[in-house]
Formats: structure tokens, C-alpha cells, sequence
């Protein structure tokens, strides 16, 4: 249905210079001069199609001889036939042979209708001289639109460049983060590595301690505790388990619930060491919401009593903290990227002139309704109630491929009841605002919008240029 | 959207495409139907009493008497002019009156007197006039034959089934009820026979009621339930039943409207045809369900024969249908010929209403023109049509706003396609307040009027019959206070949910109200109406979405009576009013358009139908053929099916198929769903943009013919569209054929209604007689199945050989704009060099031809190598600016010159072309004005 997008078409004739050569032709009416060759006064006439001959005296005698309508160019005889409305002072054009003496005027100098009782004006000079007028407006206008348009075409260039140096950064920063990254990892791979080694070491010494009776004090390491709660010494810890240690730290009469238990080990109903480690141990060691039956305080750890231990740890921990903060930052940089790329991938036209229109929105109320386009992202309506529908996102310029730029489709809205889904076919006009001009919905759920911007504008008229008549 | 229109929808359109049966009551459900259809044949018990015979003028009257019961009826018999028989039984003293249907005759009809031939205990013989009919009426049991020499032609009641619920007063305890009439297949217990004897025929009223036996009290008869719609019956019990037998008939039509083939189906084992006018949401096709609209009238036909039944009655009727050869095959049926098998074949008809009276009209024929007639001479013919409306019309739900209608308007005139009429449905009005348009989408509908004026195009607007209950709605402030809704059964309006939610229902059976109502469509009433605006009534049945099956409550009061007694009728009423009030806006001048669903008998008097909310499917467009042609039995010729169907949305190929097949039926109008995309011709590519204009142009060339065609359907109630047993009636090969039809005499179309369809085979009938293809002007020989290749550029359309057929060859925007326009002609000569055809002209949209006789009608005969024109109409005066452009002569041998001879004494040589090849003659301008006298000779 939308396949022609206007270019806005002026063909104003240098009428009168041609007068003095259509007097003569004036005989055979509603030709034009180009075919003024074929229909010199002879005895016979040619077809133009050379299909056949027939005498001269039956060239517009309201009957249909050549079978291309080129001997009745001034009747409605042929039905494939075509009349030329001269339109003197305005624009000549042909019209279908069928609208010759139809009682509708649509030559502007009523050529067409020379036998019906359809009384026409000829109206051709002051819809030439509207036309011009307009035409100069449009032109003055054009300009000014033109010249918007060109900033908008810069600030694209602008635009573009400074995205594509950002590009570049975010490039170069995300290439220093991975070189970052790779060298934190080994760091603190082997911070790691140190503070277990030195935690084995002293856990195998406490151990052969822990034997001897006397011994009134017991640093608690996570393997320790871990062992403590795993009564059943399967090598994990369950909510049941968990259930019958511990206790809320404020009240330790009252027992866990299963959900409770469940979150301390992080969503999981039974853990090993190492979940054991990120999750309980760290709530045990944190000591603001639970604690083990019977026991105040915080369970230590081997670092509160090790210098070496703690320095090890505290190493390693700084390696993770180190590694999470330039991941985090990686993981940015590369978001970024992404949408950067994205960004730059879609086609903003042939001097990306409709770049300016990303990250922008425009709007319009029709009735009860608001809509908004925003151009390379989405469309939606808003009903009075608030309700927001999507009629499409953003699909694909849609034009015809001599102007592809003129349409845009937004596809795949919200699903319409039984039926497809919602879509948006947005019509590209030349104008000097960029704003909506119209939403209409020939068919239900699907959407026609109109949004004019000067980047639309041709500078075609200024190039044909205009005749006055003399 | 609104959203009442989202709920309703959502409610009907929930999971599948299909009809939701479970709305609509079959037999079973309907309590009098199946109280009658539990009734099987078998002796009567109604005899005729034949010493109450008084034979006057004009009729006959006989009482009859159930022997069961005692109730007593009044039969009347009436012979009428034109060769009819009206037969009408009532009770002989009902409780209260009976509803007997006014409006829908056009006049008493004429009666011829019947003379009594013999009288003798076992009954009488009339003779009904020409060709030794006799009319014999049998006393016990009660029957009826109309017979033509030896032969029985038809009877009735010879199956027993005449039974008739006569009202009674309703007994709520068990132990005093009355009888039911209907119970007189029981034997009788105490010999009430003797009893009955001795009262004999002068007061059968009181003493008699105790005779009767034991009633049966059934369930459904004083109150009956249907899904959650109570049913109260005040009334009580008041069905009538009579069968009718039709010796030597296989073939059965008629009976609209419902979506299946032209030759009815015998009814046994299934449910029997229903005629009760209902808004059937996405119908189905194949099978006997009720439709929108009702047209009692059922067609018989043989070889030897053409009859046809009209039942005279507008409430809830079912028409069962049985032959003893419906059930053989082809081979039992070739077996019993070869063996000589002794039974001749037979179609028995039985028909049941709800209440009323019994009112039969049987028309004899013989022929299917004299059918045509009778029945024209009882319920008027077509309207006439402005030519306008026989051109191409344009519709969707909805065309938004006035800039959407410009731009379609401008669409048409892009692709160089023609139209007449665009169409605005419900969307337009201001909150479906008829009458009114939307502020912001119509704000100047006259500006937009003028548009289409000035194009010399039309506008058509929907107003329904449903009112917005809204104190702020001048319509129906009116309707309210004059006290012109229809009533619940409570005597309050009667309200129902239709589009713009809660809704009054005008009582059109009231003259005022329909006075009132057409008084509505004056130009200073109809705000933003103009002279080129017409109507569409939809909606008529009356939809009810939330009544019982979608319509009116029976119960309903119109007056006196319920809807119960005259439903049928409500449609054809409000496509009167309308009809009317655009009469009078012009002063009686103009000949109206209005396009209404629900019909009844009569109803061809006031416009168009069309078939309803059909669907995009192949069936739907195949449907089309014999639901047209049904209508056209029964003097609906105005008819046509949505191109490319309503619900859904069609494929191009079938959507081209769907221009093809609907240009060459009567009513043209391509309809669309809201929900569906658009679809106006030039969405589709140019190539089948090409398509579709061409089959637009193929029918706007056709004008000239479509119109003669309608004006010999106005002036004689011949049909349009015809199926080809009309024109062939002794070629039994004719007699099921739906697949094509006839127009008029001349024209046999055979649509493309298969999906990806090579080509089809065609039946060309007449012995003897010969056919060419419009479109390449071959000429194919009579009687036989021909197999026609086809491309998607044009659907088989043949000339009659010996016809001589108008057209217009100059296509232009509108038809208005070819008014003036030339004719050329196309004579089709029989193998005896023969052709005949008619030219009717008129000014296209006012009564002047009927009152001022304004009007031009011409023979063209071409006989002995002379072609001429004369006039059929010499009391007629018009003057057409419209001359002869071109004559085309099909199966013409090469003349040495052809000559023009004018009344004036003028003479002139023609030039011409032949066309060896196909044997075609074309005369170069003959210039003659198409009103005069001329004659050209080939040498």
C-alpha cells in the first residue's frame, strides 16, 4: 500500500513559447507536441502502432480504429486511448481517454469535456499562478530546510565521529581491562594458593593440638565448622543440620525455619566446604544473624590468631576484591561496546543524516490517544487510562528501492486479539520541525504515521526550477 | 474499537471460525417442531364436513372437523386469476384471532369462480378453469388433489399431517386440561365418533368440549426454555402442520435462505429447513440451519411441470423434505428405470410454523415463467433500481474519516478502476447513534458528499434498527415518547444488546412508526445528508446479541401480536420504511436504494439483499451461486454475496476470483471484517490489480444488459440470475446444476470457484443451439459438457446464440459518467441465422419511466441478413444522447456491403471488417441514435 513515497513532481511547461506550433495542430485535439509528427494532414492515417491504415477524415470521429487509441487521441472512442490536457499556463499531463466528455472536469482549460453539458472554467492560470506562488514559498521554504537539513547531516557526521571515537576508547580501555584481567587472575590464583597452603599447614597443627585436653582454646577455621555442623560427617551440610545447630543470634530459643536455613546456604538444601565457605561461613563469621547453639560470639578464624595467615588471607582477598573490580569494569566496558556497535550498525541513511533521530521521541494526541515514535527504537500508544501498547519495534527502512528512506517499519507490537501483531509503518515527509504529523489505523492494528523532518527534504524542486509564464 | 464491540466479539469469537450450533435450537428444541415432527403419516383425523359447503363467487368454505378433538376449522378455497389455487384453513372459532400476515400481498388477489363438477358423500370436484384442472376435495379423510386430466398434479394432506394446535385457555392442575389437538393419531377410547354424529354441524361449542378426550399436556407448550432465554407462552400451544405431496417431482427449490444447493435436500434423518430470520454469526455452508432472512416459497419442477407452494406465514417455520428417490443411487435409480419399476417418483413436503393460520397459495405453472408471474402477481416484482446501484460498490468496515473515504475515492481514479457507490458502516456515526455522524471523523459529511458528487459517485450509510437507549439521542427521545418500541411481555420497551449497547427496537409493523421513520430520512432531518447518500439496513432479523438465538424474545409485543406471530416479517418492514422515507426526501421522484440482510416474501418490492457475513473460503464464493440463484426463484433478483468475504481475509487469487464471479451477479459489492487488512483492488500488485479492474470493467461494459435485465424483473418478475432448468426445463441435466447460471436468457456464466483451477467444464445446453465465448467469440455447439481451459485473467462467460446483447464499451470512472455514452452490439446469430434482444433506457434514477412512461424499450431482431430496431414501447417517449457505435455479428458470413436504412428514407454503406477466423462482422459506426427505427442489410 506504501510503496510510492512522493518526491514532489513540477513539471510547469514554457507554455507559450510553444503557441504559434500548437495553432496548427489545434485540429486534432489532445495530442501533444511531441506527437504532433503523426498526425500531419494527410490523406490517411498511420496507426501509430503501424497495425493499420485507415483514412484521415476518421482520426477523432469518435470511433475506435487502432488498437494502440492513437487515431481518436481527442475522444473517449479507444478504451486504451489517452487525452492531452494542454493546461495552458499550468501543468499539461494526460488523462485516460475514458475521462474525454465524462461530465468531470479535469483538464484545468476543460479540454476534456468540449461536448458534455458539464460547464468547466479554465482555471489552468490561476492554478499556474497559485502553483508558482506555492512553488516559490516551498522554494524559499525548501531552502531553509535544506540548509536544516545539512546541519542535521553534520551534527550526524558529528555525532558519528565522536561515537566511533568513543568506540575507539571504550576499545582501548576494554583491551587494557583484559590485560589487567589476565594479570590479576594469576595474582590472585596465587594469593589463594599461599593462604591455603599456610591454612593447611596450621589447621594439620591445631589438629595434632586439639588432641591434648588442655588445650582451653580453639580457634575456628571453616573446616572446622564446617565439620562441627556436619554432624551425619558426610561431607555436607543440610538444612536439617543447619536447622539443629544453629540459631538466630537474638533469640536462641527459637529455631530456624527451613526457608531461613535454605537462605543461609545460599538457596541450596545441602552444601560442600566451598559453597559452605561463600555462603553459612560468611553469615557465621559476620555474626549479625546467626550463631551456633550454645556459643557467643563470632567463630574466629585462623587469620585472627596468625599474623602470617592473616597477612596471606587479607593478600588474597585483596587479589579477589582486585579481579571482581576490573571484571565489573570489563563487563561495563564491553555492555557499552555492545550497544555502541549496535548502535552504529543500524543505517541511518546514505550521509547518516538520520542519526540525529536516535535517542529521540516525538509525540502526538489523537482523540483519547498519545502516541510516541521513537525513531530506531519503538512506537507506542497511551490510552487516556494510562495503559501503554506497543505498536511495533524498530524493523527495517521500507521504501521503495528508488527511496528506501521514506518509510520506516516497526514490527512486532503487542499481539492484537486474534489477530497479528501490532505494526507501524512511519511515512518520512519533508518539513522544517522534525515532529508527528499524523497517526491514522487504515486496518486494525496497524498503524500509519506520518513524521516530517527537513532531513527528508530533496533538493529536487530547486534543481527543475520553475518556468514563468511570459 | 469500542469496547462493547472487543466484549461481544471476544464472547462470539472465542477458539474457532465456525458457526456456534449450540445457539441455535434445532428441530428437537423447537418444542412445536418437534411436537409436529413426532407426528408420522398416517391416516387424518380431520374430515371434511359437507353439508357446511357454501360456494359463492370468489370462494368456497367448508368446515373440517378432528375427529380426536372436535375442533372444528373453517377451510376456504379460492381459485385465482393467473392459474392459482389459494387454499386457507383457520379455526372455525379460535379463543382470539389468529395472526394472519398482512403487507406482503399487494393486493386481495383476484379470484375466478370455481364451479362445483360433481358432489356425492365422499367429497366434491371442482374445476379450476383451463386444461381440465379439477380441484377434488375428499371428505374422510380430509384431502386435497389438484389434478390436470388423469394426473395428480399435487395434494393435501394426503400423508395426514394437517394438524392445528387451536388455542385454548390454559388448565395449570392436571385434572381439567384440554386436549391437544395434535394427539389424534391415538386411537379414540370411548367412541366419541357417535357422540360427535349426533351434534352434528350447527353447535359444536359447548357440549363439545367435554367430548374431547384426555389431553396431553407436553412440555414446551405453555413456557419453554432455551439455553438461559425462558420462552413465556401466554398463548399456549399454536403450531400448524400441513404436507403436501408432488407426484412425478425429484427436483424441489427455493425456500431461502439458507446456505446450501439449489435443489433441496431431502430432510429425513437430519433436521428439516429452517425459516426463522436470525443473525447466524459465521455461517456455515451445506446445510439447512436458518439464515438471515425467510422466503416461504417453494418451487417444484419435472420435465413436465413447474409449481410452486407459497406459505403464507411469518412465524418460526420448518420446512421437511422427502422423496422416495432422494436415498437411490444414480445406478437404483437406472435399475428401477430398466426394470420398470412401478413407483413413479415423488417429493413429499411438510410444512410446520409456529402459530397463525394456514395460507397457501399454489401457483401450477406450468411453465417456470408462469410460476414466476403468479407469484409476482401476488407479492409484486423487484424493485427497480437506480442504474447506479447495478454497478460496482465498495465497502469495509469501516472507512475511518472523510480523509479515508477522499483517498479511496482517489485510489479508484489512480488505477483507472470504476465505482459508484463507497459505503460507511457503523464506525460513522456518532456512538452507533444512526443517523448522526462521528464529530471528529465526520465533521463535514456534506463536504465530502460533494466530493463524491462531483465524481458523479454515491455514498451509502448504514442506519440499523436498533436505537441507543441514551436520553440525549433526539431518535430515541422521538421513538420513546411517541410510544413506538417495541414492548417486552411485561408492556415495558422491549431492550436488547446490540452495537451501541443497550437498544430499543422500533415496532415497524406500526404504520405510524414506519411513517415516522421515513419521515427521519428528509434532508432537513438527516443531518449531512444529500441527495446521493443512501441506505443499508443491517442487522434487521433483528440481531439481539444477548436475546434468545441472537434475536428478538418471541414473547415481544408489536401491538397486539408477539413477535412470535410475525418475526419474518420485521426485517422486510424495516427495509419499507427506509425505502420510503428515501422516496419521499425527494418528493417522490427518485427511485430509492436500500440494502437490507433479513427478508421475506414482498421484500423484492423495497431493494437488495445480500447473503450476509459469509467468509474468505472457496465454499463461501461456491455458496454464492445457489444462494442467488434461490433468491431469484422467489423474486428476490437484488441479490449478492460480500467479494471476497466478510470474515477473514482472502488470498489474492481467491480474492480475484471472487471480482470475477461477483461482477456477473447482481448485487457487486466487496465488504471486509474491522479485523481484516485492507483490501481495496490496487493492494495486490499491479498484476492483479489488472485483474480486478478488468472484471469491474467487464461488468460496467454489461450495464446496459444488467439493467434491461432488471427492468424486465420489475416490469414481469422474471429473475435475473437464473439457474439453466429455468431456461431448459425438459434438460434434466439442468435440474441440480449451481455451479452456473443463466442472466437473463442470454448469458451463461460459469465462475472459477476452485482453488488453483486449470480450467472447468461447463455444461452448454440446448439441442440445436449454439454458444460463443465473450471474451474470444468461439463458438461451441448446445448440449454438451465442454471442458474450458482457463487462465486467472477471466472466468467462461458464453452468448446464447440468437440473442442480441447491449453494451457499453467506453468504461469510465462511474456509470453516471457513461449515460450518454454509445452502444455497441453484439448479435449472436443461431445456427438458423437468427438473433433477438431488447435495449431498455431510461434516465437511470427517477419514476418518471413508470409515471410519465419516459422511457425507451427496442427490439433488435436480425432475421434474413437484416439487422433492425424497432419499438416495443410506442406509448413511451424519451430521448437518449446515447447512438450505435458498433455492431458486432458472431457466426456472420462476409457480406458484399452492408446497408443503412433510416425511417427518413435514408440509406448509407456501412464499413465493415470480417474476421475470417472466427467468423465475426464488425460494422464500422452506424451513428444511429439508439432511440430510433433502422435497419441494416447485409448483401
Amino acid at each position: 500500500m506504501f510503496t510510492n513515497c512522493s518526491l514532489g513532481h513540477c513539471h510547469i511547461i514554457v507554455a507559450v513559447v510553444l503557441w504559434s506550433i500548437c495553432v496548427d495542430s489545434r485540429k486534432i485535439r489532445g495530442i501533444s507536441l511531441s506527437y504532433k509528427r503523426f498526425y500531419r494532414e494527410r490523406k490517411s492515417f498511420l496507426c501509430i502502432d503501424g497495425s493499420k491504415m485507415i483514412p484521415f477524415d476518421q482520426v477523432n470521429d469518435d470511433y475506435c480504429d487502432c488498437m494502440d487509441g492513437s487515431d481518436e487521441p481527442g475522444t473517449a472512442a479507444c478504451p486504451t486511448g489517452r487525452f492531452y490536457c494542454t493546461n495552458l499556463g499550468y501543468r499539461s499531463h494526460y488523462i485516460p481517454s475514458s475521462r474525454v466528455n465524462d461530465g468531470i472536469c479535469d483538464c484545468c482549460d476543460a479540454s476534456d469535456e468540449y461536448r458534455s453539458q458539464t460547464p468547466c472554467q479554465n482555471t489552468c492560470r490561476n492554478l499556474g499562478q497559485r502553483e508558482r506562488a506555492e512553488v516559490e514559498g516551498q522554494t524559499r521554504v525548501l531552502g531553509e530546510r535544506l540548509r536544516l537539513k545539512q546541519l542535521l547531516i553534520e551534527e550526524g557526521v558529528l555525532t558519528w565521529r565522536e561515537k566511533q571515537a568513543q568506540l575507539r576508547d571504550l576499545q582501548r580501555v576494554s583491551d587494557d581491562l583484559q590485560t589487567q584481567l589476565d594479570d590479576l587472575r594469576k595474582e590472585e590464583a596465587r594469593r589463594k594458593e599461599e593462604a591455603d597452603a599456610l591454612r593447611e599447614r596450621e589447621i594439620g597443627a591445631r589438629e595434632t593440638a586439639d588432641n591434648s585436653p588442655t588445650s582451653h582454646y580453639r580457634p575456628e577455621s571453616p573446616i572446622s565448622v564446617f565439620k562441627e555442623l556436619d554432624s551425619n560427617r558426610d561431607g555436607s551440610i543440610t538444612v536439617d543440620e543447619v536447622q539443629a545447630k544453629l540459631s538466630p543470634v537474638q533469640d536462641e530459643e527459637h529455631a530456624l525455619s527451613e526457608d531461613e536455613a535454605v537462605a543461609l546456604l545460599g538457596g541450596a538444601h545441602r552444601v560442600d566446604l566451598s559453597r559452605f565457605e561463600e555462603t553459612l561461613w560468611t553469615s557465621l563469621r559476620t555474626g549479625d544473624s546467626v550463631t551456633i547453639k550454645g556459643r557467643r560470639g563470632v567463630p574466629g578464624s585462623l587469620a585472627d590468631e596468625d599474623p602470617n595467615i592473616k597477612a596471606a588471607v587479607s593478600a588474597a582477598e585483596k587479589a579477589s576484591a582486585d579481579l571482581k573490580r576490573v571484571e565489573d569494569a570489563y563487563e561495563t566496558v564491553y555492555m557499552e561496546i555492545r550497544d555502541l556497535r549496535e548502535k552504529l550498525s543500524i543505517d541511518y541513511g546514505s550521509e547518516r543524516e538520520f542519526l540525529f533521530l536516535h535517542d529521540q521521541c516525538f509525540q502526538l494526541k489523537v482523540y483519547e490517544y498519545i502516541y510516541e515514535l521513537c525513531p530506531f527504537s519503538q512506537v507506542t500508544q497511551k490510552s487516556a487510562s494510562g495503559e501503554v501498547v506497543s505498536l511495533g519495534k524498530w524493523g527495517s527502512w521500507a521504501g521503495p528501492p528508488e527511496n528506501p528512506y521514506c518509510q520506516m517499519r516497526y514490527e512486532s507490537g503487542e499481539p492484537c486479539w486474534q489477530g497479528p501483531t501490532r505494526n507501524t509503518m512511519v511515512m518520512l515527509i519533508c518539513g522544517t520541525e522534525t515532529a508527528l504529523r499524523s497517526v491514522k489505523e487504515p486496518s486494525k492494528c496497524q498503524y500509519v504515521m506520518e513524521l516530517q523532518t527537513p532531513v527528508s527534504c530533496q533538493p529536487a524542486l530547486r534543481q527543475r526550477g520553475v518556468h514563468s509564464e511570459l | 474499537m469500542g469496547p462493547l464491540l472487543v466484549l461481544w466479539l471476544a464472547g462470539c469469537l472465542s477458539g474457532t471460525w465456525a458457526v456456534d450450533r449450540g445457539n441455535f435450537k434445532t428441530c428437537d428444541q423447537s418444542a412445536f417442531c418437534k411436537r409436529q415432527r413426532a407426528l408420522k403419516p398416517g391416516q387424518s383425523p380431520y374430515r371434511a364436513l359437507l353439508e357446511t359447503l357454501e360456494l359463492t363467487n370468489t370462494k368456497l368454505t367448508l368446515q373440517l372437523i378432528n375427529d380426536n378433538n372436535k375442533v372444528r376449522l373453517l377451510l376456504e378455497l379460492y381459485r385465482l386469476q393467473g392459474n392459482m389455487t389459494r387454499v386457507k384453513i383457520n379455526e372455525l372459532k379460535p379463543l382470539k384471532p389468529r395472526f394472519e400476515v398482512p403487507d406482503v400481498l399487494i393486493n386481495d388477489p383476484p379470484t375466478e369462480p370455481l364451479s362445483l363438477l360433481s358432489r356425492d358423500e365422499n367429497g366434491v370436484v371442482l374445476s379450476l378453469g383451463a386444461d381440465s384442472q379439477r380441484l377434488i376435495v375428499s371428505a374422510k379423510p380430509f384431502r386435497l388433489d389438484i389434478m390436470e386430466g388423469r394426473e395428480v398434479l399435487l395434494s393435501l394432506n394426503s400423508r395426514g399431517l394437517l394438524a392445528f394446535e387451536h388455542l385454548r385457555i390454559r388448565k395449570d392442575t392436571c385434572q381439567e386440561v384440554m386436549s391437544l389437538s395434535l394427539s389424534h393419531s391415538k386411537v379414540d377410547p370411548e367412541g366419541t365418533e357417535n357422540k360427535e354424529e349426533t351434534e352434528a354441524a350447527n353447535e359444536p361449542a359447548e357440549g363439545e368440549e367435554e367430548a374431547k378426550e384426555d389431553e396431553k399436556v407436553e412440555d414446551g407448550m405453555w413456557e419453554e426454555t432455551f439455553k438461559s432465554h425462558t420462552d413465556s407462552k401466554p398463548n399456549g400451544p399454536s403450531s400448524i402442520s400441513l404436507d403436501f405431496s408432488l407426484p412425478g417431482v425429484e427436483n424441489v427449490y427455493g425456500i431461502p435462505e439458507h446456505a446450501d444447493s439449489l435443489k433441496l435436500k431431502a430432510t429425513d434423518g437430519g433436521d428439516p429447513y429452517r425459516l426463522f430470520n436470525l443473525d447466524v454469526f459465521q455461517y456455515e455452508v451445506f446445510n439447512p440451519m436458518a439464515l438471515y432472512g425467510a422466503i416461504p416459497v417453494m418451487l417444484s419442477h419435472s420435465a413436465q411441470r413447474t409449481m410452486g407452494i407459497f406459505w403464507l406465514n411469518a412465524a418460526e417455520t420448518w420446512v421437511d423434505i422427502s422423496s422416495n428417490t432422494a436415498g437411490k443411487t444414480v445406478f437404483g435409480q437406472m435399475l428401477d428405470y430398466v426394470q420398470g419399476s412401478s413407483e413413479t417418483p415423488q417429493t413429499d413436503v411438510r410444512w410446520i410454523s409456529e402459530s397463525g393460520i394456514i395460507d397457501v397459495f399454489i401457483m401450477l405453472g406450468p411453465t417456470p415463467t408462469d410460476v414466476f408471474s403468479q407469484y409476482a402477481s401476488l407479492t409484486g416484482t423487484q424493485a427497480f433500481p437506480p442504474l447506479s446501484a447495478l454497478a460496482y460498490h465498495q465497502c469495509r468496515w469501516n472507512y475511518n474519516d472523510q480523509e479515508d473515504v477522499a483517498a479511496v475515492d482517489q485510489g479508484f481514479d489512480d488505477h483507472d478502476i470504476p465505482y459508484d457507490f463507497i459505503w460507511l458502516d457503523i464506525e460513522h456515526t456518532d456512538g452507533k447513534r444512526y443517523f448522526t455522524w462521528d464529530p471528529h471523523k465526520f465533521p463535514q459529511p456534506k463536504d465530502m458528499l460533494q466530493g463524491l458528487l462531483d465524481k458523479r459517485r454515491k455514498m451509502v450509510t448504514i442506519v440499523d434498527p436498533h436505537i441507543k437507549v441514551d436520553s440525549s439521542y433526539k431518535i430515541h427521545n422521538e421513538i420513546r415518547s411517541k410510544g413506538f418500541y417495541v414492548k417486552s411481555k411485561d408492556g415495558g420497551d422491549y431492550e436488547g444488546w446490540c452495537w451501541p449497547g443497550n437498544s430499543g427496537y422500533p415496532d415497524f409493523t406500526n404504520p405510524e412508526m414506519r411513517a415516522w421513520w421515513a419521515s427521519m430520512f428528509a434532508y432537513d432531518q438527516y443531518e449531512g445528508s444529500m441527495e446521493n447518500m443512501y441506505t443499508w439496513n443491517d442487522m434487521n432479523e433483528p440481531s439481539v446479541f444477548n436475546g434468545p438465538e441472537v434475536t428478538m424474545h418471541k414473547d415481544a409485543l408489536h401491538g397486539n401480536w408477539e413477535n412470535r406471530d410475525l418475526h419474518n416479517l420485521y426485517g422486510l418492514y424495516v427495509q419499507r420504511a427506509t425505502a420510503e422515507g428515501l422516496i419521499e426526501r425527494s418528493g417522490g421522484v427518485e427511485r430509492p436504494f436500500v440494502l437490507a440482510r433479513a427478508f421475506f416474501a414482498g421484500s423484492q418490492r423495497y431493494g437488495a439483499v445480500w447473503t450476509g457475513d459469509n467468509a474468505a473460503e472457496w465454499e463461501h464464493l461456491k455458496i454464492s451461486i445457489p444462494m442467488c440463484l434461490s433468491l431469484g426463484l422467489v423474486g428476490v433478483s437484488f441479490c449478492g454475496a460480500d467479494v471476497g468475504g466478510f470474515f477473514k481475509s482472502p488470498s489474492t487469487e481467491l480474492l480475484v476470483r471472487w471480482y470475477q464471479t461477483g461482477a456477473y451477479q447482481p448485487f457487486f459489492r466487496a465488504h471486509a471484517h474491522l479485523d481484516t487488512p485492507r483490501r481495496e483492488p490496487w493492494l495486490f500488485g499491479p498484476e492483479n490489480t489488472a485483474l480486478i479492474r478488468e472484471a469491474v470493467r467487464q461488468r460496467y461494459a454489461l450495464l446496459p444488459y444488467w439493467y434491461q435485465l432488471f427492468y424486465h424483473a420489475h416490469h414481469s418478475g422474471q429473475p435475473v440470475m437464473r439457474p439453466l432448468w429455468v431456461e431448459y426445463p425438459q434438460d434434466t441435466a439442468t435440474f441440480s446444476m449451481d455451479d452456473q447460471f443463466l442472466l437473463g436468457r442470454d448469458l451463461l456464466v460459469h465462475p472459477v470457484t476452485e482453488e488453483g483451477a486449470r480450467g472447468v467444464t461447463a455444461y452448454l445446453p440446448g439441442k440445436g443451439e449454439v454458444w460463443f465465448d465473450v471474451h474470444t467469440f468461439q463458438k461451441h455447439n448446445g448440449a454438451q459438457n465442454l471442458y474450458i481451459p482457463v487462465t486467472i485473467s477471466s472466468i467462461p462467460v458464453f452468448q446464447r446464440g440468437g440473442s442480441i446483447i447491449s453494451r457499453k464499451a467506453r468504461v469510465r470512472r462511474s456509470s453516471s459518467c457513461m449515460e450518454h455514452d454509445p452502444y455497441t452490439l453484439f448479435v449472436a446469430l443461431s445456427p438458423k441465422r437468427f438473433a433477438q434482444g431488447e435495449l431498455y433506457i431510461d434516465d437511470g434514477h427517477t419514476f418518471n419511466f413508470d409515471k410519465q412512461k419516459q422511457f425507451i424499450h427496442r427490439r433488435f431482431s436480425f432475421a434474413n441478413n437484416a439487422l433492425s430496431s424497432r419499438n416495443l414501447a410506442p406509448g413511451s417517449q424519451f430521448t437518449t444522447f446515447s447512438w450505435v457505435e458498433k455492431i458486432v455479428i458472431l457466426g456472420a458470413s462476409k457480406p458484399s456491403k452492408a446497408t443503412l436504412k433510416t425511417p427518413d428514407g435514408k440509406e448509407s454503406q456501412l464499413e465493415f471488417e470480417f474476421d475470417a477466423s472466427m467468423s465475426v462482422l464488425t460494422l464500422r459506426k452506424p451513428g444511429v441514435n439508439a432511440g430510433l427505427d433502422w435497419t441494416v442489410v447485409l448483401q
